[in-house]
């Protein structure tokens, strides 16, 4: 019960301001005639409460999933499993990632279907899957996470410039998205499990780092879409 | 009064059961070949699924009837307002709110606390994070307004906070690039993004594609930068101890 009332207060408090925001401004200078601000407010209640039931099922039955899945995999002490399945879970989450629906169904829609929306999500969640493996060799290897970060963002400005200039915003904002709901608390698990089998409890700040790296996944593959399209 | 609830649920009910079973498929393969759950474990992990089905159809469809077409009729209309200065208060005062309450963030007020073992107070984060996207989201009505390229604000930005790891503890040069999601909330990628594709759209000389896109970009970069510059601040204290201690 004391988690079903913290999640609902969760929500509340990220739908609540912007939607006060927005009603100040309604009334002062933006005058939608009442039924359309009606219907903003209708959509606001029906996002609360769909975030409300999907966070409580992440909670419930997702996040332990991941968790699951996680120490399955890190026991079978196979880099070969580990690596297949946490590219996997990557591209199995954001497929699943709420933010990540929404942005490609507005890039659809504004590019008048030129970019589709199941096109562009595949991408992204490429990337993030790409990269959450990448992430789980970092942490098996130790690799310094600076390097990876910088050699990313240097792949990220190279290949932006050969890709037509509508791709960058769009590159962005998705790398931006794709750090959900859904996928913080699956790529966290999934890595912390794999940290602390593979090497001891003192890994546990390995864990840290992980979204970082994920986020620049899909940067790079909706630039490389980009490449392919341009 | 017109107003639509399920119109086109159809269709959400669909794309939730294509974002959904690709996630199930795997776990049931996961069930079967490792885990072998007992049932009662099995009917939790069944009831979460179920939950999550209907959660994201209802903010789906919550986003397709009202978050999208209002924010972008918004943004037309706020696109059209004769004083554009307007518009950069506006989107300061969205972002800074937009963070201000997001849970998300009190999880990384905590991560910061601890790994600074208190010495940056959460309130501190806090309002860096706020006036951080809050100045990110007024750039970007700016970007709009003047039509300037994405570039000029991303790659400075990225460039600063690549140099900015060479002198912040390492602690926070991790929690740094984790948090660039942690503004990027439920409200920023569907409202208010739908808004700025609106005010571009109605912008003369101002592709949607082009220049309405790219403010969550700007907002993922705002936190990255907060929390390097708290991790500089908090690692100029750290070496002062040092020196006091030899």
């Amino acid at each position: 019960m004391e988690n079903i009332k913290e999640t609902i207060m969760e929500v509340i408090y990220s739908v609540l301001p912007i939607t006060l925001v927005v009603t100040a401004l309604q009334f002062t200078i933006i005058w939608l005639p009442m039924e359309t601000f009606i219907q903003f407010l209708v959509g606001a209640v029906m996002v609360s409460i769909g975030l409300i039931l999907f966070l409580l099922g992440v909670n419930v039955g997702l996040q332990p999933v991941g968790e699951m899945i996680g120490s399955a995999l890190s026991k079978t002490r196979s880099l070969w499993l580990i690596l297949f399945f946490a590219f996997v879970l990557g591209v199995v989450v954001t497929v699943a990632e709420p933010d990540v629906r929404v942005l490609a169904t507005q890039i659809d829609q504004v590019s008048n279907g030129e970019i589709p929306q199941s096109i562009l999500i595949m991408s992204v969640a490429l990337g993030v899957g790409i990269f959450v493996a990448l992430a789980m060799l970092r942490i098996i290897f130790s690799i310094k996470i600076v390097y990876l970060l910088t050699i990313g963002y240097g792949l990220v400005f190279l290949l932006a410039a050969f890709t037509p200039p509508i791709f960058v915003p769009i590159s962005f904002d998705s790398g931006g998205v794709t750090t959900g709901p859904l996928t913080v608390p699956f790529i966290l698990s999934l890595g912390l499990g794999v940290a602390s089998v593979l090497r001891g409890k003192s890994a546990s700040r390995d864990g840290f780092g992980l979204v970082g790296l994920a986020s620049i996944g899909p940067i790079l593959s909706v630039l490389i879409l980009g490449v392919i399209y341009g | 009064m017109n107003i639509h609830i399920f119109h086109g649920f159809g269709d959400v009910l669909r794309d939730v059961t294509m974002a959904l079973s690709p996630l199930l498929i795997l776990f049931l393969f996961f069930h079967f070949f490792f885990l072998k759950l007992p049932l009662r474990r099995l009917i939790d992990i069944g009831v979460g699924f179920l939950l999550s089905y209907f959660g994201l159809a209802f903010f789906l469809q919550g986003v397709h009837i009202g978050f999208l077409p209002i924010g972008e009729i918004m943004g037309e209309k706020l696109g059209t307002f004769p004083h554009e200065w307007v518009l950069v208060i506006v989107g300061f005062i969205l972002g800074f709110f937009a963070v201000y309450a997001e849970p998300a963030v009190a999880v990384l007020n905590r991560q910061v606390e601890k790994v600074s073992a208190g010495y940056i107070p959460q309130k501190l984060l806090l309002y860096t994070l706020s006036i951080g996207v809050g100045l990110a989201v007024a750039l970007s009505m700016l970007r709009i307004i003047y039509g300037i390229s994405l570039w000029y604000f991303i790659l400075p930005g990225y460039i600063i906070a690549l140099i900015m790891i060479n002198y912040s503890s390492k602690a926070f040069t991790l929690i740094a690039f984790d948090s660039g999601g942690v503004a990027t909330g439920p409200m920023t990628a569907t409202f208010i993004l739908a808004m700025f594709v609106g005010i571009a759209s109605v912008t003369e000389g101002r592709d949607p594609l082009l220049d309405g896109f790219g403010m969550v970009a700007l907002v993922a970069l705002a936190p990255i930068l907060s929390v390097l510059t708290l991790g500089i601040l908090f690692g100029r204290k750290e070496k002062r101890q040092d020196g006091d201690l030899e």
